[in-house]
């Protein structure tokens, strides 16, 4: 007989597998290009889901670290092209029209693709986690850590386009070269990019269940419960939401390294707020307390954006009918779109253990549930 | 020369982030409730002024009374059908409010259009010669009237009975009620004073720059961050906050640029709200 | 291995709250193993005593120690993790979370975020919670959200996290508060059986209560030490009779 925890692992486990075997139904290779990006955002909407699902914490700037880590991978693959795209010297085409005249030393490392896939998790993770203890250890809560952490946002987002002679600029860093990565080469309009990304969603999403299954993602929803009382039991509080941030930020980072794998450029509108309020509306739609949920609102909401880009006057309409469902999701749907899912399994969960109590025979029982 | 005309933007910049922001402190203030949508509020006040002048014909004064209901029911109305159901989740509020403004947003551009509005300066286009210095009349005029409206709001909030109640509200909403006080309706009035000063900014700052659906966004962070510096608890706070964050932001894009000038101001605040949460103006209340 | 007992000491502590002095040149030591009931009237600085213990409000002046420990200036994760637990006349259980649940966030004995993010909670010592639980009666609500316990069970509830904590020191604010005759009754005998194993300093109103447990009382007023004893000593003193109990002793109280 299935288990609670077996049945959601159950769940999970057939989301990816339905994911995974999707190449084989589409092969339309801009469809599965679409595909994969929509999946990438699910995986930033899940990073978001970990801290401020379970963690109660309301990071406004997630999309820093999405950002980040797209601009490390984007740096690594600006390096690896062709001549003709690198201006000259080995110097990128922006920095040449910039009158740089030599790569500045926090380019250099990125010639390493170890070395810069590293950095697309690393450095997100320790910025959010610097960010984090800045905050966690001086007690800010609730509110000021969203103010908190959309201006820091904010400031990275001015700082990257104002130096645009190292950065890009507004335009950011285009004419990327292909990833390639233990022999194989990841097209972006190739069932290749897709499956680097379905796996890694499914790592991802399995990687940040265990979590949440652990004892550090019980007493991180205790905190989001009721952050004092954790600490008189013994928890430094501080910590675990500096865990919590990092850990997300660290996720968010692998998101954007896809993303600029998948969209084949880094740009500011990676990092900006509007991207990263986006990220809070799927979350809130989807269910913001479930991992799953939070990715498949990210992927419907995205998803339908995209559908409707054809038309002007269909994605204006689109997004207010977006900013209506989040009022309304705000206002009496608190659990998401997955709240009414999860209800539904508790019913039948609930209808079960009735059906199974001692002194019963098969038929559910006739008294009311006493809850 | 240079200085005095670099005053005399710092000043009028301020003047319009006073305005802004006094909208805002009251809601915050006495709902608890961060209002989001604020800019929003502004950006229908601008489309409003530029309704009245190109449909109705009416002249800019005449209808500044008229743009500050429009807006200040549009904020009852919000505090009425949305926010009443938010009061306890605070987290909430800046969620749902930023909602409604996204809708205002779309509604605007569904509407109108999201090309540049353009509104006329009103027959005071002249400028008053101070030595060498220009300095255009609405400029003096924004300067002016936020400073009325400040002495207004103090007025209300510290001589008058309605005042009265608004401040026990804010300080214990709950014992407020048991006295009497009507807390919903409070709220509501507060709501729409609030939105009406943001409507009005929106109004007279229209002539100075164009108007767009998305004008608000800029108004609602600055006005935030004059907030937060100010403490939420001091109408002063906010006056002085908006002149050094108005006058801070003149100076520093003087120096540097208008990026660097934001950024840093961000990132002072960042450093304020962690070590200095109450504002740097708040009471001392026994905790 | 005999566990080491160490003596709670106050010494000349005060706590002051922007000028106002809950708590008064306060002289106080409680014995390992003893059960200390801190009474007085309301505003007399009981309260406080406890939230200085544990780290919630900081002691202005004067020392703490529990043992050799100096608890002054740690925060209060350090001094819980020292053994100090305590029970907050305020509600606060996990409501979101599960019964079961709550009593596995009690169980803090490991405390560390890396540690804990690898360990799942089959390894938790649910035996022993699930006898918690059958203590205080919860047995059956065990996946029950904590949130919709009544009032009583969610007492009961906070008792069995602080005993899952497994703290030498307890400090109990008001644990009675809101129980029937019955619950009062089983309460005392629960306490009755934790001293002398551990510490209990436990803060209360309900004089037949204390009465029932009572060793050592200790007697507060206006942030002062107002009377120390046992409970026959209490009833006889002059000074607690006129600010406290009135003329009929305790019972009367």
């Amino acid at each position: 007989m299935l288990g609670r925890n077996s049945f959601q692992f159950l769940i999970y486990a057939l989301f990816c597998a339905g994911v995974l075997a999707l190449p084989m139904f589409v092969e339309d290779a801009f469809l599965l290009n679409k595909s994969a990006r929509y999946l990438v955002l699910g995986i930033l909407a899940m990073a978001l889901s970990l801290s401020w699902g379970y963690g109660g914490i309301l990071n406004l700037g997630q999309a820093t670290s999405f950002g980040l880590g797209s601009y490390c991978m984007a740096m690594a693959l600006k390096l690896r092209t062709v001549p003709i795209h690198t201006g000259a010297e080995g110097l990128p085409d922006f920095m040449v029209w910039n009158n740089v005249e030599t790569l500045p030393w926090f380019w250099q490392p990125f010639y390493s693709m170890p070395f810069a896939l590293a950095a697309g998790i690393l450095v997100p993770a320790l910025i959010s986690g610097l960010l984090a203890w800045f905050m966690f250890r001086g007690r800010v809560t609730g509110v000021y850590v969203a103010i908190i952490t959309l201006a820091f946002l904010v400031v990275v987002n001015l700082l990257i386009i104002d130096q645009q002679r190292f950065t890009g600029g507004f335009n950011g860093i285009t004419d990327l070269a292909q990833l390639e990565l233990f022999g194989f080469e990841f097209d972006a309009y190739g069932a290749s990019s897709y499956y680097l990304i379905a796996a890694t969603l499914t790592v991802c999403l399995f990687a940040a269940l265990l979590v949440t299954k652990s004892k550090a993602g019980l007493v991180l929803q205790a905190i989001r419960d009721h952050e004092n009382r954790v600490r008189y039991f013994g928890y430094d509080v501080a910590r675990y939401k500096i865990f919590a941030m990092s850990v997300s930020a660290a996720i968010a980072g692998v998101a954007g390294m896809l993303y600029t794998v998948v969209m084949e450029f880094a740009s500011p509108t990676f990092l900006n707020v509007p991207l990263s309020l986006s990220v809070v509306i799927w979350c809130a739609v989807g269910g913001r307390q479930s991992l799953l949920g939070s990715t498949c609102g990210a992927m419907l909401i995205a998803g339908m954006q995209g559908a409707l880009s054809e038309s002007e006057t269909f994605l204006e309409t689109w997004t207010l009918v977006m900013g209506l469902l989040f009022v309304l999701v705000v206002l009496f749907l608190p659990q998401g779109l997955a709240g009414i899912g999860q209800r539904l399994v508790d019913h039948l969960f609930a209808q079960r253990a009735r059906a199974h109590a001692p002194g019963t025979s098969a038929r559910p029982a006739t008294t009311p549930p006493s809850s | 020369m240079e200085f005095v005309s670099q005053a005399i933007t710092g000043l009028s910049i301020a003047s319009i982030l006073l305005m802004v922001a006094l909208g805002l402190a009251i809601i915050y203030g006495i709902t608890g409730v961060i209002n989001l949508a604020h800019g929003e509020m502004v950006m229908l006040g601008a489309y409003s002024a530029w309704a009245l002048q190109t449909f109705v014909g009416l002249g800019f004064f005449a209808s500044l009374p008229l743009i500050f209901l429009a807006t200040a029911l549009f904020g009852w109305v919000i505090d009425r059908v949305v926010i009443r159901h938010l009061y306890n989740r605070p987290l909430d509020t800046i969620l749902a409010t930023w909602g409604i403004g996204v809708m205002a947003q779309q509604i605007v551009r569904l509407v109108v259009g999201g090309e540049l509005r353009y509104v006329q300066m009103p027959s005071l286009n002249s400028a008053l010669q101070v030595g060498s210095v220009d300095i255009p009349i609405i400029r003096l005029f924004i300067l002016c009237l936020s400073i009325a409206l400040f002495a207004l709001t103090w007025y209300l909030l510290f001589r008058t009975n309605l005042g009265l109640k608004l401040r026990a509200i804010a300080q214990n909403r709950e014992v407020a009620s048991c006295f009497g006080i009507d807390a919903d309706r409070v709220y509501g009035l507060t709501f729409a004073y609030g939105a009406g000063l943001a409507g009005l900014a929106g109004a007279v700052v229209s002539p100075l720059k164009s108007v767009s659906p998305e004008m608000g966004t800029t108004y609602v962070v600055d006005a935030f961050m004059v907030v937060v510096l100010g403490g939420v608890e001091s109408l002063v706070g906010t006056v002085v906050s908006s002149g050094i964050i108005g006058g801070l932001s003149g100076s520093i894009a003087f120096y540097f640029n208008d990026t660097i000038a934001k950024a840093a101001v961000l990132l002072a605040i960042v450093v304020l709200i962690r070590f200095m949460p109450q504002g740097l103006f708040a009471a001392k209340v026994r905790s | 291995m005999e566990q080491q007992h160490k003596d709670l000491r106050l010494d000349h502590v005060s706590v002051r709250f922007n000028g106002f002095l809950a708590v008064d040149d306060l002289t106080l030591t409680v014995k390992a193993g003893e059960l200390r009931c801190l009474i007085g009237p309301n505003g007399a600085g009981k309260t406080t005593t406890l939230d200085a213990i544990c780290g919630k409000a900081k002691a202005s002046t004067g020392e703490i120690r529990l043992g050799d420990a100096l608890l002054n200036n740690l925060e209060e994760h350090e001094i819980a993790r020292i053994g100090i637990g305590r029970k907050f006349q305020v509600p606060s259980i996990f409501r979101q979370l599960t019964v079961r649940e709550n009593l596995l966030v009690a169980h803090s004995r490991q405390p560390g975020v890396v540690r804990n993010a690898l360990r799942f909670r089959r390894s938790e010592d649910s035996d022993g919670l699930d006898k918690l639980a059958e203590l205080v009666g919860l047995r059956d609500h065990l996946d029950r959200l904590a949130g919709h316990l009544s009032h009583g069970q969610t007492q009961w509830l906070e008792m069995a996290l602080l005993l899952a904590q497994d703290p030498k020191l307890i400090l109990m604010d008001e644990p009675t508060a809101g129980m029937t005759a019955q619950e009062t009754r089983k309460t005392a005998e629960l306490f009755n059986r934790l001293k002398g194993n551990r510490t209990l300093i436990v803060v209360e109103h309900d004089m037949a209560f204390v009465k029932e447990i009572a060793e050592v009382i200790s007697v507060m007023h206006q942030g002062k030490l107002l009377a120390q004893g046992t409970v026959a000593e209490i009833e006889r003193d002059a000074a607690v009779k006129e600010a406290y109990l009135g003329s009929g002793g305790i019972s009367d109280a």
